[in-house]
């Protein structure tokens, strides 16, 4: 059955290092494989020289069992796998009685490898010596990639397998031997964007590091840990001439089972976003070491949030909240912003003067506004029938169609709303926010109602609303709040997106994901909402304009320190498009 | 750029031998012995200014404090703030953005430590587009002491400066993991700096530094315009602003 809980929202057990050990025995006689492993290497010894790693002797036997012995050492046997596509051959090991094994590629026109030492129960700490210090859990798969080539007592060769850029931005839909499908957005040089199409039933898409590695012009070798999910990790070579792939998956998946098995795929190219690094940047080295000269083994750049936001009850926010809740204040003593910062587009009078009603469907909420300031607004709710006070900021989003945002007072949990008014159209949107999800008080809970707005002069429509859309599905905009702080967002699939932090070069590096909600207003304008779940709960709100290139609107959130409503927006770059609609919604019927 | 070649480390506050005692090495046996009864002199009565044998030596302290300068400007560079701060004396101060950092072990630790590293300042650049100083602006001036125990020195500097981009959210946050998340601009101007000697090893070192900015723009290298921009001077002390100077400068 799919996981049907989000990765990021499940809770995987804590695997103690025994527990691990105990269940590795399994992998003695090697990964299986749906698809008949080749059987290249049998009878062959290999020497394989790395690059600041170990020296690998190797003596493959019948049956598939190798002896190894690492830098001289004694020799051990094991049960391995093998596979090969076209030029390359791939065998994966583990050790008996270690926690660890080898994941090996050989070019066997070249003699360069690329070999993946993998190992469990790593024990490394990270913020070392922080309030915020933690270790990896035992059951993440830790890789540290050597590159090297066998050792025939030639000159050893100039030119190795390395880093590469040259997938970044390349987006695949892959189909295992096993039936399993998965769509992967190479969208950075050390991440992918991954959606899990029958593993999980919600067909979101979630964030993990990973490592690029030029074989040639057609082939690279890839791999992926999902760090903070189940720490599993997927390694292979793929010919992007044919679309075919080797590989292996190797760690526990949701229900602690260890999964160590083979793999042929196929696949399709799906589209290719643009990336914006130098020309002469080519991603030999990799984004960690650019901080680090010498990076410890295993070293990766890996966003971590969930371990550093602090779990908040209900209460525990309220009780902030009541203390204290600012609505568009820009400076340390709560002044009043009532100049955009950054790149956000300015703010609009377009309500002032304006008297209207939003009725929203199907029992949903409805607002009386009548609004004489740019700053200031009244409105009443007819569920308790007051008028209320209380500071906005719009914008006109597009032509004659206002956006904008106020706190709902007095509220508990405390709200605010968002909320789109086309007044061509006689159209209305809300984006119903308040504090606190199942999970976390301090996280932020959205949902989009829709209606129509009643005013003189405008005739609403009986049928016509805004709707969700998947019209930006695959699209990629980098939005850049200001001239120093640029955002990639990936809209990933119909119900989650990503964003990606830039390098100081412009190189796509750092990146998380979330859930979010997607709203056509007119061709080319959407509502974006999203809350970084379990991450650090903040919604951000935004109007999309790609007929502009800009988005605009506002980010709520809570905590320690209340409840804020602030604004946002950037200037948007269209940085590409991913084909992959075909691969969401409902099946059809019948459909296994 | 930098003064260093490829692959040469920096000099550090140690490596550069400004002591009397390199002094003496450099100048040679020829004068040692008339530089000997100066340095003797350095403290006592002034000397004549005519004097060649002072004016020799002079010389040669400012090419040692034209050195310092030249260590502290490289490695201020290189981002090794811990060598920066161990060429101030003791009891020295910095003035910067409108703070004064006082004292070696205190101030001027947690300037160049914590607020410099942390906003990735000092790195030397191009100046900015249409920003270029004076050519009087550029020339760099010392005057020793004739008891060559003290030093006023001016040079000239264009800088990047910048500070966190304060937000806790999660895209300062990522970019922090790739060393990011700063405001950066440039900075130009000119260092007036007081250097004295060290009484108990005989070093130069920098007694009072004053970053005298004359502009500041938006100007990143690469660009080939820039506007100017303006900082907010410090507005808070230590330890109220964890970064912060030990006392504001009044408003002039």
């Amino acid at each position: 059955m799919p996981m049907r809980i989000p990765m990021h929202r499940y809770e995987y057990t804590k695997l103690t290092p025994e527990q691990i050990g105990r269940a590795l025995r399994a992998t003695e006689n090697g990964p299986t494989s749906v698809s008949e492993f080749s059987n290249v290497l049998a009878g062959k010894t290999l020497r394989i020289v790395t690059n600041d790693g170990p020296v690998l002797e190797y003596s493959f036997g019948a049956n598939r069992r190798l002896t190894l012995s690492e830098n001289g050492g004694s020799s051990v046997s094991a049960g391995y796998g093998e596979l090969t596509l076209n030029q390359m051959v791939f065998f994966s090991h583990m050790i008996p009685g270690e926690q660890k094994g080898y994941n090996v590629f050989i070019d066997q026109g070249t003699n360069l490898v690329t070999v993946f030492e993998v190992w469990f129960s790593s024990g490394i700490v990270q913020l070392e010596g922080t309030p915020n210090e933690f270790t990896l859990d035992d059951r993440e798969v830790q890789r540290q990639i050597y590159f090297g080539y066998v050792d025939n007592g030639q000159e050893p060769p100039e030119k190795l397998h390395h880093y590469t850029n040259r997938i970044a931005g390349k987006g695949l839909y892959w189909k295992q031997d096993t039936g399993i499908e998965t769509l992967e957005l190479y969208a950075s040089v050390a991440n992918t964007n991954f959606v899990e199409l029958t593993r999980h039933i919600d067909k979101l898409s979630w964030v993990s590091p990973s490592d690029y590695v030029l074989v040639n012009d057609n082939t690279f070798i890839y791999n992926r840990t999902e760090v903070e999910f189940s720490g599993i990790h997927t390694c292979f070579v793929a010919d992007l001439f044919k679309c075919e792939q080797v590989g292996v998956r190797l760690g526990f998946n949701e229900n602690d089972e260890l999964e160590y098995y083979m793999f042929r795929g196929t696949g399709k190219v799906v589209g290719q976003l643009a990336y914006l690094e130098p020309f002469d940047e080519h991603g030999l080295v990799p984004m960690f070491a650019q901080q680090n000269p010498n990076p410890p083994k295993g070293a990766r750049t890996t966003y971590r949030p969930v371990r550093t936001f602090r779990w908040m009850s209900d209460e525990e926010v309220h009780e902030a909240a009541e203390r204290r809740t600012v609505a568009f204040a820009s400076g340390p003593n709560n002044v009043p912003q009532v100049v955009p910062s950054g790149h956000n587009m300015p703010f609009s009078d377009i309500l002032v003067g304006k008297e209207f009603t939003l009725r929203f469907d199907n029992g949903g909420p409805v607002r009386d506004y009548r609004i004489n300031d740019k700053f200031k607004l009244q409105y009443r709710d007819h569920s308790e029938n007051v008028w209320r006070e209380a500071d906005y900021r719009a914008y006109e989003g597009a032509d004659n169609l206002a956006w904008f945002s106020h706190i709902l007072p007095d509220s508990k949990p405390r709200a605010s709303v968002q909320v789109a008014v086309d007044f061509t159209n006689g159209l209305a949107t809300s984006i119903e926010s308040h504090m606190g999800t199942p999970y976390y008080g301090n996280e932020t809970t959205y949902r989009a109602v829709f209606g129509v707005v009643e005013m003189e002069g405008i005739e609403p429509p009986l049928y016509t609303r805004h709707h969700f859309t998947d019209e930006l599905v695959g699209h990629a905009f980098s939005w850049s709040y200001s001239d120093q702080l640029t955002s990639m967002h990936l809209y990933t699939t119909p119900h989650s997106m990503s964003w990606t932090i830039f390098t100081a070069n412009q190189t796509m590096g750092a990146q998380w994901c979330s859930p979010c909600i997607y709203v056509k207003l007119r061709d080319g304008v959407y509502l974006f909402c999203q809350n970084e779940e379990a991450c650090n709960g903040v919604q951000m709100i935004a109007l999309i304009n790609t007929n502009i290139s800009h988005d605009c609107g506002f980010s709520f959130n809570g905590g320690a320190n209340g409840v804020s409503l602030s604004t946002t927006g950037g200037i948007g770059r269209h940085i590409g498009k991913f084909d992959i609609a075909e691969y969401y919604g409902p099946k059809r019927g019948m459909q296994a | 750029m930098t003064n260093s070649r490829k692959g040469e480390k920096p000099p550090t506050a140690a490596a550069v031998d400004n002591s009397r005692r390199s002094f003496f090495f450099k100048v040679g046996a020829g004068v040692s012995t008339a530089l000997a009864s100066t340095a003797v002199m350095a403290g006592a009565v002034p000397r004549d200014p005519d004097d060649p044998a002072l004016r020799a030596a002079l010389l040669e302290e400012e090419q040692a404090l034209r050195k310092l300068h030249r260590a502290f400007e490289q490695a201020i560079d290189k981002g090794a703030y811990d060598d920066v701060v161990e060429m101030f004396a003791d009891k020295a101060e910095v003035l910067f953005n409108g703070g004064v950092f006082a004292n070696r072990g205190d101030g001027i630790s947690r300037l160049y430590r914590e607020r410099f590293r942390a906003g990735k300042t000092g790195k030397r650049i191009e100046p900015a587009p249409g920003f270029e100083l004076d050519a009087a602006l550029q020339q760099e001036r010392i005057e020793v002491s004739a008891d060559r125990l003290s030093a006023e020195a001016v040079f000239p500097y264009s800088i990047q400066a910048g500070e966190p981009i304060e937000t806790e959210t999660s895209l300062a946050g990522m970019a922090r993991l790739h060393g990011e998340g700063v405001r950066t601009w440039w900075e130009g101007g000119v260092y007036k700096v007081s250097y004295r000697r060290d009484a108990v090893d005989g070093r130069w070192k920098i007694g009072r530094l004053e970053y005298a900015t004359l502009a500041r723009a938006d100007y990143r290298p690469g660009r080939t315009y820039a506007m100017p921009i303006s900082v907010a001077r410090l507005s808070a002390t230590y330890p109220e602003d964890p970064q912060g100077p030990d006392a504001l400068v009044p408003m002039s």
